[in-house]
Parts: C-alpha cells; sequence; structure tokens
C-alpha cells in the first residue's frame, strides 16, 4: 500500500527531472500519447491512401506513361477523349449490367436462404457452414473451376445438357450469355456472405412481434411481409449498398474467366482501366481519367442508394 | 402430424441437393486433381475416373513454380496480417479510449476511406511503389496494406465496450500508456484481433489484382496471381493447374473449418469487398 502511493506521487508531481524523462512524461498523457498510437497508421494512410487518390485526380489531366516519358499536361484532353472512346464507355455499360444482374439476384438468394434457415438447428447450422464455403475460396480457384466445367468442348455440365437433348449453350464463350454466365457463378460464390449478414438481421427481431401476429390471426406470409421485411430493412440496404459497391469492381472472376471476352463483351471498367494503363500503351494518365469517372459514378449511385434507403427505412418505422 | 413429416423430409432433401450443388465443384476439382490428363480432357466428360494418380501432384511443383507462389503468399499475407493486427488495433485503442484534439474528425476521415476502392487509385498506387523501388518486393506488397479501415473500426468498437476503470487502476499502479495497452487491454481483444486477423489473412490470400498488379515477376507472384496467368494463357496442363487450385484453397479451408465462427463474423461486419 504504501509503495503504491509513493509511485503515485512520482507519476503526477515530478518536475524536477531530467528534460529526457520530461519528454517521456508529456507523451505519456493519454491526450499526447494517442498521437503516437496512430502515428504508425496514418502515416501509412496518408502515403499509400489519400496520396494516391488525389493522384488519380491529378494524373487524370496528364499525358503520362508507364515509363515516364513525355509526360505533358493535356487539361481535359483526356476527359474528353473517354466520351469518344467507345471501348471505354462499353466497359462501363457491361460492369453496370453486372452490378444489375448480379446484386438483386444475391440479394434475394440470400435472403431466401437466411429465412429458411433461421431456426438454429443442427442440420441448418449444417447448411449454412456449407454454403458459406465459396466465400472463402478466392474467385480465382472457382472462376478456374467454373471455366473448366462449363467448356463447351471438355466440360460436364454442357455434356450434360446435351444429354437432355437441349442445345449446348456455350456460357462463357457466348457474347450474349457470357455476363449472366459471371454474374450467377460470382452470386453462386457471394450468397453466403449476404445470408450470414440477414440471418444475423433475423434472429435479432424481437419474437413478441410474431407472437402479437399470430394472436391476430396473420398467416406465415403475412408475417413475412409485413413483419420480418420492415425489420429487416436496415441489413437489407446494407447489403444492397456493400453488393453494388463490390458489383462496380468486378474485376477478378472476369480476368479468370473470359478475359474480357468473347468481343469485349464482359470487358468491365477495372478491367479496361488495367488493361490500358498495364499493357500497350501504357497511358497510366488517361486510364486515371477513365478511373476518376468510375469513381464519380460508383459514389452518385451509392449516394443515392444510400438516400433511398434511408428514406424507405424512416417510413416504415 | 404426419404431414409435417413428409414436408420436413422434403424441405431436407431440397437442401441437401443445394448442398450438392455447392459441394460439387470442390469435389469435382479434387477428384480431377486425381486424374491423368488425357482423362481430364476426354470426351465424353467422366467425373469418376478408372485410374487415379498423384502425378500432377509430383509435377505440379516443376511445370509451375508453385513452391514460390506459396512462399510469396505466406509472406505476403502473414506479414499483412500481423502489422495490420497490431497498427489497427493501436489505432482503433487510441480512438476507443483516449481523448485528443481533432478525434472526431479523423475517425470520419478513416471511416471515408473504407468506402472508396482500391481500385480507383491503383495508378499512383503503383507509380508511388515503383518511385519507391520497392516494385516487385515482399515490402512492396506489405507496406501499403499494413493498416486498414475497416480494421481500425472494428478494432475500436471492441475496444469501446471494455470497463473504464481497467487504465486507470494500471496508470495508479505506475505503468506508461503503451505498457497498458500491450499488457492489459490488447489480451483483452484476442476475439477481436482473431476476426481482424482472419479476415485479412482471406481477403490478402484470395487478392488478385492488388499482387497483380505490384510484381512483374515470375518468382514474385502469389497463388491467385499465379495461377490466374497461367489460366489465361490457354492452358494446356490442366492437371497440375487443378492441383496448384487445391493447394491454394486448402490452407483456408481447413483453418475455415476450425474458426468458422471468425470468418463469418469478420464477413458479417464489413459486408462485401470483392
Amino acid at each position: 500500500m504504501i509503495t503504491k502511493t509513493r509511485e503515485y506521487s512520482k507519476y503526477s508531481s515530478d518536475l524536477q527531472v531530467t528534460p529526457i524523462k520530461r519528454i517521456g512524461q508529456y507523451w505519456n498523457r493519454p491526450n499526447h500519447s494517442a498521437y503516437l498510437f496512430l502515428l504508425p497508421t496514418l502515416i501509412i494512410l496518408v502515403g499509400f491512401v489519400f496520396i494516391p487518390l488525389i493522384g488519380t485526380f491529378a494524373l487524370g489531366f496528364f499525358n503520362i506513361n508507364i515509363f515516364f516519358t513525355n509526360t505533358t499536361f493535356v487539361g481535359l484532353k483526356n476527359f474528353i477523349h473517354f466520351f469518344s472512346d467507345e471501348r471505354a464507355i462499353n466497359s462501363l455499360v457491361h460492369t453496370l449490367y453486372f452490378t444489375i444482374l448480379e446484386t438483386p439476384i444475391q440479394v434475394f438468394i440470400g435472403l431466401v436462404f437466411a429465412v429458411i434457415l433461421a431456426k438454429n438447428t443442427t442440420f441448418n447450422k449444417f447448411c449454412r457452414s456449407i454454403f458459406f464455403i465459396p466465400v472463402v475460396c478466392s474467385l480465382t480457384s472457382i472462376g478456374i473451376i467454373w471455366s473448366m466445367l462449363l467448356d463447351p468442348n471438355i466440360g460436364s455440365v454442357p455434356y450434360f445438357i446435351s444429354k437432355l437433348d437441349l442445345p449446348i449453350p456455350k456460357f462463357f464463350h457466348d457474347p450474349a450469355l457470357a455476363m449472366p454466365t459471371v454474374a450467377v457463378l460470382t452470386v453462386w460464390k457471394n450468397f453466403g456472405v449476404t445470408m450470414m449478414i440477414l440471418l444475423a438481421g433475423i434472429q435479432g427481431i424481437s419474437l413478441s412481434l410474431y407472437e402479437s401476429a399470430k394472436m391476430d390471426g396473420a398467416t406465415k406470409i403475412q408475417q413475412f411481409f409485413y413483419i420480418t421485411i420492415p425489420q429487416l430493412t436496415p441489413s437489407l440496404g446494407f447489403c444492397v449498398l456493400t453488393n453494388f459497391i463490390g458489383s462496380m469492381q468486378v474485376f477478378d472472376q472476369v480476368y479468370v474467366t473470359t478475359g474480357g471476352g468473347p468481343q469485349f463483351k464482359t470487358e468491365t471498367a477495372v478491367q479496361y482501366i488495367y488493361q490500358r494503363g498495364f499493357s500497350p500503351p501504357f497511358e497510366l494518365g488517361y486510364s486515371s481519367a477513365v478511373s476518376t469517372i468510375l469513381f464519380i459514378i460508383i459514389a452518385v449511385l451509392a449516394v443515392s442508394i444510400n438516400f433511398y434507403i434511408n428514406r424507405k427505412e424512416s417510413q416504415m418505422l | 402430424m404426419r404431414k409435417q413429416t413428409i414436408g420436413n423430409i422434403g424441405y431436407q432433401v431440397i437442401m441437401i441437393l443445394i448442398v450438392i450443388l455447392i459441394m460439387f465443384p470442390f469435389f469435382w476439382l479434387l477428384i480431377s486433381s486425381l486424374k491423368f490428363e488425357k482423362d481430364i480432357i476426354s470426351f465424353p466428360p467422366k467425373i469418376f475416373s478408372n485410374q487415379y494418380t498423384f502425378e500432377n501432384y509430383i509435377h505440379v511443383w516443376s511445370t509451375i513454380p508453385l513452391l514460390d507462389y506459396i512462399r510469396n503468399t505466406v509472406i505476403f499475407a502473414g506479414g499483412v496480417v500481423i502489422t495490420s493486427v497490431f497498427f489497427d488495433s493501436l489505432a482503433g485503442y487510441a480512438f476507443a479510449r483516449m481523448n485528443f484534439k481533432g478525434r472526431t474528425l479523423l475517425f470520419y476521415m478513416i471511416l471515408l476511406t473504407m468506402m472508396i476502392p482500391f481500385q480507383v487509385f491503383m495508378i499512383p498506387l503503383f507509380i508511388e511503389v515503383n518511385k519507391l523501388s520497392m516494385l516487385d518486393t515482399y515490402w512492396g506488397l506489405i507496406i501499403p496494406r499494413m493498416t486498414s479501415p475497416f480494421g481500425i473500426f472494428l478494432m475500436r468498437s471492441f475496444f469501446i465496450s471494455l470497463p473504464r476503470d481497467l487504465e486507470e487502476a494500471a496508470r495508479v499502479d505506475g505503468l506508461n500508456e503503451f505498457k497498458i495497452f500491450l499488457k492489459i487491454m490488447l489480451p483483452l481483444c484476442k476475439p477481436a484481433m482473431l476476426t481482424l486477423g482472419i479476415f485479412t489473412l482471406m481477403n490478402n490470400w484470395n487478392d488478385l489484382l492488388y499482387p497483380l498488379l505490384l510484381t512483374s515477376t515470375a518468382e514474385m507472384r502469389t497463388l491467385p496471381a499465379g495461377l490466374a496467368l497461367l489460366a489465361g494463357q490457354n492452358i494446356s496442363f490442366y492437371g497440375p493447374v487443378m492441383a496448384g487450385s487445391v493447394i491454394s484453397l486448402l490452407p483456408l479451408l481447413i483453418i475455415y473449418i476450425f474458426a468458422q465462427k471468425y470468418f463469418v463474423q469478420g464477413m458479417a461486419m464489413s459486408g462485401l469487398k470483392e
């Protein structure tokens, strides 16, 4: 007890100590040492997120290639060029197409399984664990697996379809079917996440709501539409928003399965940015301009979706 | 009563069919990786073969630089996990339990960066890493990922829930702030650190675009980047690529079996990143 009091007085009042100790004491106050705690994080974030982000906006105004020869300021030329660059605009259209296909299907399937598997039985827990397995795997491996399974020459799936006397779809090699196939593949990989998020939401809904609805004679379907869905709006909104932002950055699965083909029909925005910047003609400036445009589109749409969700939420609660 | 049992069996049968739909591609990959090349590309395709071999798993090491890929992935993902969990804990702790000027503003700024996709600023990042002559090095891969806004956010929410008097008692005992963090607070946050660690491991182990961008030689490729490039080259050797895929999937799947809870927690808190 005595030693403790002595130490405490030392901590609080020593001012006659050496300068080094005084610096130590200065930085040991919680409101000062917080900056030391944050220092590594801030250096990394400023250096490798903030500066590159500003860099993206700035580089769009330059003609700059990967070898840094002939770097010149070109003003708005890159942005003007974008509007006459059919391949760039198409890549954005494909990205939007993928997002419109992928996001609703994934949220819908995630919701269906979250509702079906809501009860914590052993069987349901087993199913959930299995449904989450593709989430853990890399899109690269999954893309490799599916591009072989769906290959028109050696794949098992087309062979199975041909056995049913149906025309054999070419999946990744059919310009009209390639993007929907990539979208379905993505849903297959990722619906487990949506399911788990919505499951947590459903299990958080108070049981008394369902009980009083049952007393009023509401059917299971009525309960679903009048209790589950409104109560789940925040979780659903979160899923839609994160899924949307994720889908707009689609790259891995396309890169592995179709490489942007056939006839550039599956080339997405990120892939175009990558191609344009890191393979001939190595135009980093123009790629940055396209990145800026992609960023603006994502930001505007994400903010609108968020605004819409918030309005729905306030209407429902 | 009887009707209910029939309904229940029907439900279980449907769910089992879906489970098979999810598991079949993995099962098929495993079986095919044990086939001879001629059986893999035979038509009509057969799921099961008459003969099996470990040939692909023996040849994969010489046909593709798989050992390099594995080493690079372990160093890259492992390095990122260790540094990121530590730095994120430090920052999350400061935001949760210390009062300082600019706390709210800084925290909002970090939350904002959580929303910005890496793909948007990858070109300047590439230029920066190149100018620092860290392209194609482990440091170049690890340093930009040493901290993540999501990690800070996650650690903060755990630290904030700890009782207040904890550090007061330690201060009275004469511990300095860093020791309070390291010796008292951090051990209490093991579940949070595990969640973040597994989440970070999964993201970096599976990441394709980032390592593809920051490495250029075959010796520095990670598993996804290496396998994706091989798959894109109109492969003439399916067997080794399949064996390589199995090897790249195994570590995470094994961890998943034992630590499923942490995988789900991390993903549920972050939503989708891909």
